[in-house]
């Protein structure tokens, strides 16, 4: 099967090359290998089989005297699994000899190789770049690009105890790589990599919230099992067989409503980077943090030239000051009434001050109908960075408000004729609240519609109208995810 | 309702009471009038009933004409957090609508500027912002009466320094507290309370609500060590509750380190001496709707909450005695102390607050006018078994 954008990946970790990259880690053990072994057997595909999964990313080189055995090993794999329509993609990791291995790869009829490092101009089968997620860029061919730094999503175990500092614990999320990555290469499917903790007797719900997490970003995880789930469903466990159950239920719900995955951000508020070197930092941690402050956003590149309508707000991350062209058009939304966000440097900056606006971090200009927002700080904390944002956008404006749901972060998506939307939420404790999650939004919509593979059909949400305007949603209680579909 | 001496006055005749022993300062704590009203509804019912409480008092005009005057409002917790659908305005926080008509009836009384206040959970965000994002319309309390402000109490905020309040006597655990200038700014100082029970003190309301007059730079989790934090961040968990860190080192100082940890021996001496070092000029009570269980969100299965509707206000001259008149509604003995609900694990602030001299609990020495207590009480204990056994039942 040719890779594109509906190939749903599964990572396969089977053969020799595996088990001698994991054998010297703590806590590997004989059955762990074994399971390796025995996922070599065509035989194992039977459990993707009537799934979305197909895609199994194989290892394919690692620089190891592995490799060659490695790929010889995997052929009847290989074989069965594209005569079932499956598609592979071998990984080519650390000090491998890429020519060969691109030539063995092209010769086993692999549909790509998932590649670290530069692209090569030909390499004879399609190449997906495996990036660090800070150096995602839009420069291949291939429709598929790889983030191989994800996050396992949930609450941090380390933290779990604690509040950030507004007292909604923090969450691990891949939202705001995910959403760069989106940005910065429009055209291309979006995969992500991360493994589970082992030895952590996941729950099936860590598993669903694994899959939901880069879904309801517009992109795909790379599915991983933990040793003791492969191990489980290979000796055919039914506590292994329900949690794989739940985790390609989810995987289905999304396959089903890939219709969202043609929205894009929705808010007020836009964050404009180029996300590239230094800045690239700055711009994902106020991406990570909007959510965790109930503010929607957009994310816009730099370079993209996209549209301000609808905004309200553009906090223009970089320290590089834009070129004369990007800020004249800065400047006249700002001047229209928008408010344009800086960083401290900011040379010879328009319009007056505005002294009535004491705000902590920026100092505040008048501009035209707007105003011009220029830190005060070189390297202000980004948490009160996005915080003095809000304040100063003022909660007035508030398109969506979330009540109920600490451990739980929302993303607003729209179509782009704005006749269509919907509320990603994703809880992060991967446990239902003790009330129900409740949605404030404030314009008028036509319907509102629950989706969750929580639940068994969609339900319509009742509107209820608020005295001060808007109306409120209220939520069942949800272990992992939901969506609020929402036509105007 | 009359409000003759200046505050220094005040403080001088506080200090001299705590020159004496406690039982002596207890005896000579000041007795006042406190009025209950009946009220239902937030609706057109409120303002005559809340006119009507303050006339009982004698009228706000001989205690706020002239005047500048901080309210004392209560946004508790974090505000994402409501009780299932119920709003933080019928269950924890002090409804607007109460805001408004204490705010109206001051702006009546010839208040010559009013100022609402209040430390909203780890944000520097004006009391206006928080508002909204509650969906109320502060505009409504800013146009109430004239020169109305708001001023979010929790740090630094419009003024340029904080200003220290001395317990007088030397404190019980605390010598004195830094605070924001809005509360030496005022000649006025009401708390604007909400009647509802609380997971550490056994219960909150008018003294329990100057608790939350302390910023959050100087006492919170996040506070800066030697001065204050420039943003409020995180709770005063840490400080008040359980001793784990200090006051910023530019506040006074613990006095005595070995003094127990436990929440419930420490906050309610902290309690009593705020409301002793900051005293309470009018105390207005909001239970009309509130929740039971806890101050915010935190019920658990031995705790549950409900949001309910007692349909009563309260307000007094003194936070004790309006304090105690509030106990008797909620059903418990205003003379009640640690191991007796409410205050099962905690000792009781009001018996403290009296050894101070900041006011007297017993009812018998207070006058009580209005709605008789007796036609108003609603009976937490009574809610918490019901929903005890419903949830025993599943």
């Amino acid at each position: 099967m040719a890779l594109n954008a509906e190939s749903v990946p599964m990572r396969w970790p089977a053969g020799p090359l595996d088990i001698a990259r994991r054998e010297k880690e703590k806590g590997f053990s004989a059955d762990t290998a074994e399971v390796l072994r025995r996922w070599l057997d065509p035989a194992s595909l039977a459990a993707v089989q009537g799934t979305p999964v197909n895609c199994l990313v194989v290892s394919w080189a690692a620089g190891l005297p592995g490799d060659a055995g490695q790929q010889q090993a995997l052929k009847p794999l290989i074989d069965k699994g594209r005569e079932a329509g499956l598609g592979f993609v071998g990984l080519i990791e650390g000090e491998a000899n890429r020519p060969a291995a691109l030539a063995a790869a092209q010769s086993a009829g692999l549909s790509a190789v998932a590649l670290e490092g530069d692209v090569p101009a030909s390499a004879g089968v399609p190449v997906i770049p495996w990036s660090k997620s800070a150096q995602v860029r839009s420069t291949a061919s291939s429709p598929v690009l790889g983030i191989s730094d994800g996050l396992w999503p949930g609450l941090p175990q380390a933290a779990a105890a604690t509040g950030g500092p507004t007292n909604l614990p923090w969450v691990d999320s891949n939202g705001a790589v995910l959403l760069i990555a989106r940005t910065l290469a429009p055209d291309k499917t979006v995969w992500i990599g991360f493994d589970p903790p082992q030895q952590a007797n996941l729950a099936a719900e860590a598993y669903a919230l694994a899959v939901a997490d880069p879904a309801s970003h517009g992109a795909r995880w790379v599915i991983s099992l933990d040793d003791a789930l492969r191990a489980d469903l290979t000796a055919k466990k039914q506590s292994a067989a329900d949690t794989w159950k739940k985790l390609i239920d989810t995987a289905v719900f999304f396959e089903q409503h890939k219709q969202a995955r043609t929205y894009q951000p929705n808010g007020l508020l836009a964050v404009m980077s180029s996300f590239t070197g230094p800045d690239w930092d700055a711009g994902e941690e106020a991406i990570n943090l909007l959510p965790r402050i109930r503010q929607p956003f957009r994310v816009m590149a730099r370079a993209a030239g996209a549209s301000f309508t609808g905004l309200q707000a553009i906090y223009y991350v970089d320290q590089e000051p834009p070129d004369a062209g990007l800020r004249k058009k800065l400047m006249a939304f700002a001047q229209g009434g928008g408010t344009l966000f800086t960083p401290s440097k900011w040379p010879n900056p328009e319009g007056s001050p505005a002294p009535a606006e004491p705000y902590l971090l920026f100092n505040m200009r008048a501009v035209g109908k707007g105003r011009l927002a220029v830190c005060k700080e070189d390297r202000p904390d980004a948490y009160d960075t996005v915080a003095d944002i809000q304040n100063i956008m003022s909660h007035r404006n508030d398109l969506l408000r979330l009540y109920n749901a600490p451990s739980a972060n929302f993303l607003y998506e729209t179509s782009a004729q704005g006749g269509q939307g919907v509320i990603h939420l994703l809880n992060y404790s991967r446990r239902p609240g003790s009330d129900g999650p409740l949605f404030y939004v404030k314009e008028r919509h036509k319907s509102a519609r629950l989706v969750s593979p929580e639940i068994a059909s969609p339900a319509e949400l009742q509107w209820a109208p608020q005295e001060a305007g808007g109306a409120e949603l209220s939520l069942p209680r949800l272990s992992v995810y939901g969506a609020i579909e929402l036509e105007k | 309702m009359k409000q003759d001496l200046t505050r220094r006055e005040l403080l001088a005749g506080a200090g001299a009471l705590l020159a004496r022993p406690a039982w002596s300062r207890a005896a000579a704590a000041p007795t006042a009038r406190v009025a209950v009203a009946r009220c239902k509804t937030y609706g057109p019912e409120l303002v005559p009933a809340m006119e009507r409480m303050f006339d009982q008092l004698g009228g706000l005009g001989g205690l706020v004409k002239g005047k500048t005057v901080a309210v004392k409002i209560n946004l508790i917790g974090v505000r994402w957090q409501r009780l299932g659908n119920a709003l933080m305005e019928d269950t924890f926080w002090t409804n607007p609508q109460v805001i408004g008509a204490t705010v109206r009836l001051m702006g009546k009384a010839g208040a010559r500027r009013i100022r609402v206040v209040e430390g909203p959970w780890s944000t520097t965000e004006s009391l206006q912002e928080v508002m909204y994002s509650m969906n109320w319309k502060p505009q409504d309390i800013l146009s109430a009466a004239s020169n109305v402000e708001f001023e979010n109490t929790n740090y630094l905020g419009q003024g340029k320094k904080y200003s220290r309040f001395m317990v007088p006597g030397g404190g019980l655990i605390y010598p004195g507290y830094d605070l924001n200038h809005s509360y030496e700014d005022c000649d006025v100082f009401v708390s604007l309370a909400k009647m509802k029970e609380h997971a550490a003190t056994g219960i909150t309301l008018s003294m329990k609500n100057v608790y939350g007059t302390t910023p959050i730079t100087i006492y919170g989790q996040d506070a800066g060590v030697d001065e204050p934090s420039l943003r409020p961040h995180g709770g005063r968990g840490g400080v008040f509750h359980s001793a784990t860190r200090l006051p910023s080192k530019s506040a006074p100082q613990q006095k005595d380190m070995s003094l127990p940890k436990d929440a419930g021996f420490r906050l309610p001496r902290i309690i009593a001496e705020l409301n002793s070092a900051r005293p309470v000029h009018l105390a207005i009570i909001d239970g009309v709707k509130t929740a039971t269980g806890c101050e915010t969100n935190y019920g658990s299965p031995s705790r549950p909450q409900a949001a309910v509707n007692p349909g009563v206000l309260i307000a007094g001259t003194n936070c004790v005695a309006t304090d105690a008149v509030a106990m008797s509604v909620m059903g418990f003995n205003p003379m009640a102390d640690r191991g007796t609900p409410p205050f099962a694990t905690s000792d009781s602030m009001l018996r403290l607050a009296e050894d101070l001299g900041v006011g007297v609990r017993d009812l018998g020495r207070n006058e009580v006018v209005g709605t008789p207590i007796k036609e108003v009480v609603f009976d937490y204990t009574a809610v918490r078994e019901k929903l005890l056994a419903a949830q025993k039942k599943g």
